[in-house]
């Protein structure tokens, strides 16, 4: 079975974002649940990974696919507290690369591993995995229908799919996306090209692929005020930052977390968690 | 330059600075999806360009246009016709 291939980035080039980005996210390079609110990002980060962790119901020995896996943090992690083994999938090579050093850094290359791979098309065998975990990637695939669709597939009966990611609140008129455009633009420079969906219609995918809702949780709240800690990073870290990420760059991430942080607080976008387990 | 030609012109600038392929664009090219890949931020952005080009733009008046077609066919009726250019 050929893996599906990627467009490969420079190396040093995806090193030095990845190290801008942890200077401003965090080791865990997510958004963050903040259950006190005046609680340090690292706190708040490991907060998002322990309810994503809660609502995957983790056993000794399964195992589990990492849907986006980035740099192989949570994988490890997962490893080493859950005692499960751990496919992480991305289409970065380079992210495949540093995430398999990772591992093996780590002790944990027999348990944590790591291939390119399409999480709309993965093309893993039906039914091997018992859980399908996917921390903040699915906003990057547009095929967020076949995304459900590969990780219902690969789930064995009794499995389940765990995924947590922002998500759009109320519909956006097309009149305003075309007034807002250059705040949008903003976001998609920082981010990204990225789509986020309501959680009902994650649900709804879910779902019609015979899955069981488990979990369903609206983060909003208790995710906003990581946009503060963010902005809180980059006054610490900036001369880094903009040697890492460029001035232009920057600029861009910091305006864009206002700019978020007003979506989130006028009901436009938000953060939302669900577990759906598969028939046994 | 034909008003049909200055729109083509026009689309496929914006497509050239999106980033987007502008080969095999057809009369028949869907905008989104499979076709050019348009999604609503860069829709918008293709609207406002046309609207600051053009005078005017099909995304604007209600009913999105789904093919390159559909808005070559806008500026063909003569009442949303683009300007002449002035050269």
């Amino acid at each position: 079975m050929n893996a599906p291939t990627a467009d490969p980035e420079p190396a040093a080039h995806y090193d030095r974002v990845t190290d801008g980005w942890r200077l401003l996210f965090g080791d865990s390079l997510h958004y963050g649940v903040f259950d006190q609110g005046d609680e340090p990002l690292a706190v708040a980060t490991q907060a998002l990974t322990d309810r994503m962790i809660a609502a995957a119901a983790f056993e000794p020995g399964l195992r589990v696919l990492d849907i986006g896996c980035g740099t192989g943090d949570p994988a490890c992690h997962l490893v080493r507290t859950q005692d499960v083994d751990v496919l992480g999938i991305t289409t970065s090579r380079v992210g495949v690369d540093r995430a398999s050093a990772r591992a093996a850094a780590d002790g944990l290359a027999d348990r944590a591993t790591f291939e390119v791979r399409d999480g709309t098309a993965n093309e893993l065998p039906d039914e091997s995995f018992d859980r399908v975990w996917a921390l903040e990637s699915s906003h990057l695939m547009p095929a967020r229908d076949a995304l459900i669709a590969e990780s219902a597939r690969v789930l064995r009966p009794g499995g389940r799919l765990v995924l947590c990611d922002l998500i759009r609140r109320r519909d956006i008129p097309f009149k305003e996306v075309r007034d807002r455009r250059v705040d949008f633009a903003t976001l998609r420079e920082a981010f990204g090209e990225a789509r986020m969906d309501p959680l009902d219609s994650y649900l709804a995918l879910a779902e019609a692929q015979g899955l069981t809702i488990e979990v369903r949780t609206d983060l909003t709240e208790a995710t906003l005020p990581t946009f503060d800690r963010w902005r809180a990073n980059i006054a610490e870290h900036r001369d880094e930052l903009v040697e890492l990420l460029g001035a232009d760059g920057l600029d861009a991430f910091e305006r864009s977390t206002h700019i978020l942080e007003g979506f989130w607080h006028d009901g436009t976008l938000g953060y939302a968690l669900f577990a759906a387990s598969k028939p046994a | 330059m034909a008003d049909t030609e200055r729109v083509e012109s026009t689309i496929k600038g914006f497509l050239r600075r999106a980033k987007k392929s502008e080969d095999g664009i057809e009369r028949d090219t869907a905008l989104y999806a499979d076709g050019i890949g348009l999604d609503s931020l860069s829709a918008a952005e293709l609207s406002a360009v046309l609207e600051d080009e053009l005078g005017s733009d099909p995304f604007s008046q209600g009913e999105l246009p789904q093919t390159v077609g559909e808005i070559l066919d806008f500026y063909a009726d003569s009442d949303t016709a683009p300007e002449s250019a002035a050269t």
